[in-house]
């Protein structure tokens, strides 16, 4: 084996069982329950490692398995992240299990589970998920079978990448990595700098493909009156910005969202009998 | 049209993988309604309509993440469904979201029987755990694999096969009011979507950006990639301007602790 494939000499991980452990990243939602969430699939997920590092020590190895099937949830595409911080932690108690707090590797896993949400939230959902849909739906609207193709391999470049590096950063620097970029004010810099992207992103969208408009119109001695050209003077697509901002104020007042899925659909029904809406 | 049992089949197969994505291949979205769309499609003989109305779909279910444990709609089965649907009966996005909605909650339902239906088997990883048993572990991981497969192909299939002639006549004798009403519906439903996008985006330094995006779009009919492509100019010097003042403030940090 070449030598640069060793990723810890100690316990003899390769870079082969980081690869193992990131293909099995991606299923850690696999048995997702309301007890332990994503225990299992992230217990599954670093398999290949705890076994080399607790090769010698049946007991140790038990244990690390119990440890690891205390609640864990998080956004999927970053969890890598935490496996590599574990993997780390699982070694260095090996090491030094008398000076080392185990519990600090389950301390550790809950505290990165909210921020690392959170980023991944924002760039997943809010970002990539909507560029690659964007772009993917204006192949679609021309009948252009590549819509699919270009949707799917937009979303998840980022995806492989992401879940791969976050494994080896995780691995090798695990907490100062992230102390850093939230000392240094670099992650909320990045994370300002996506949501320009983001925000314009979906501006235009809520622009280009709300089709929401006014049909109705009127003979007024002789000469149509089209409403939809009145307010297209006021202010192009302007329903469209309208209805978004008025659902927003609700998801913002905290109603629930299938109450106001529930009141679009009845007000859309009936101002589509009408013809005041289509 | 006359569906046979292997589209039908392949059809809960799509379904299922809309679940199975989530659960066992880390969310790369074929659950999408653009991805199902193309796939059924595909399985019915008509993918340039399966696209498109798929295209149409994404865009009104935008917004249904499903982040967190706040998933109300399944819109992969939901998508895949309305989408069959809609193309057997010679029909459009309207009918899709009609028929898909209550698909998408109906599953959603099954989805929290299953995930409380999993807890019990932690219990039983818990005590293969203390016995060390991967395998057993890996196994017991992997029946998720297989409930999600006959969650979700079975009901898919019988709804699609047994199905299908209910759903045409009912199509087919819907007046026009209702299909206007349904019309105006799948056009109001997308700013749910756009909403809860920006609830997971905006802060109010970010409003300006809003604004001169919307401006652009609404003005000058410049397309999604230009204009995304402007934004990531603007992100970009956003960013050069801004670590440039964070490091002089730092500098300034550090002079006055000597």
């Amino acid at each position: 084996m070449a030598k640069n494939d060793i990723i810890s000499a100690e316990n003899n991980i390769t870079v082969s069982d980081f690869k193992k452990t990131f293909w099995r990243s991606f299923t850690i939602l696999g048995t997702y329950n309301y007890e332990r969430m994503e225990a299992l699939g992230f217990n599954y997920s670093i398999f290949p490692e705890l076994e080399k590092i607790y090769k010698d020590d049946p007991e140790g190895l038990a244990q690390a398995l119990a440890r690891h099937m205390e609640v864990f949830n998080m956004t999927v595409a970053p969890s890598p992240f935490v496996m590599g911080i574990a993997i780390a932690m699982e070694e260095q108690y090996k090491r030094d299990p008398e000076n080392f707090d185990v519990s600090s590797i389950n301390a550790v896993k809950m505290s990165l589970m909210g921020p690392l949400s959170g980023i991944g939230d924002t760039f997943f959902w809010g970002i990539f998920r909507i560029l690659a849909a964007a772009i993917g739906c204006s192949f679609a609207s021309q009948g252009n079978l590549i819509a699919p193709f270009i949707f799917l391999i937009l979303f998840n470049v980022p995806q492989f990448i992401c879940r791969w590096y976050c494994l080896k950063i995780g691995y090798k620097n695990g907490n100062d990595f992230l102390v850093k970029m939230q000392q240094g004010g670099q992650m909320n810099l990045f994370t300002y700098c996506s949501g320009i992207v983001g925000v314009i992103a979906v501006a235009c969208m809520i622009a280009t493909q709300i089709s929401l408009h006014c049909p109705l119109e009127f003979t007024i001695s002789g000469t149509t009156i089209v409403l939809q050209e009145y307010i297209d003077q006021i202010l192009p697509c302007l329903l469209p910005l309208t209805a978004t901002l008025i659902v927003y104020y609700f998801l913002k007042k905290k109603t629930k969202v299938s109450h106001i899925m529930a009141g679009l659909i009845i007000l859309g029904f009936i101002c589509g009998v009408l013809g005041i809406l289509g | 049209m006359e569906i046979t049992v292997l589209q039908a089949l392949l059809i809960g197969v799509v379904a299922a993988f809309t679940c199975i994505e989530g659960d066992f291949m880390g969310e790369c979205k074929l659950r999408e309604p653009l991805v199902t769309g193309f796939l059924v499609g595909l399985i019915l003989g008509d993918p340039v309509k399966g696209t498109i109305i798929g295209g149409q779909l994404q865009l009104i279910w935008m917004g249904a993440t499903g982040i967190g444990l706040s998933a109300q709609l399944d819109i992969g089965c939901g998508g895949t469904i309305g989408t069959a649907f809609a193309i057997m009966t010679g029909s459009g996005a309207e009918v899709a979201v009609a028929l898909g909605l209550p698909v998408s909650i109906l599953m959603q339902s099954l989805n929290v029987l299953k995930m409380t239906a999993l807890s019990g088997l932690m219990h039983k990883a818990d005590s293969l755990a203390l016995k060390g048993d991967m395998k057993g572990m890996a196994r017991l991981h992997w029946m998720g694999f297989v409930i999600d497969l006959l969650e979700y192909t079975i009901p898919v299939f019988i709804c699609v096969y047994f199905g299908a002639s209910a759903v045409e006549q009912l199509v087919n004798g819907l007046p026009q009011w209702v299909l206007n009403g349904l019309g105006a519906v799948s056009a109001l439903l997308p700013a749910l979507g756009f909403a809860m996008l920006l609830q997971i985006l905006i802060t109010p330094k970010l409003i300006p950006y809003f604004v001169l995006g919307f401006a652009i779009a609404a003005y000058t009919g410049l397309n999604m990639l230009c204009i995304t492509l402007i934004a990531v100019a603007i992100a970009l010097v956003m960013y050069q301007l801004l670590s440039k003042q964070q490091t002089t403030v730092q500098t300034v940090d550090d002079e006055e602790d000597l």
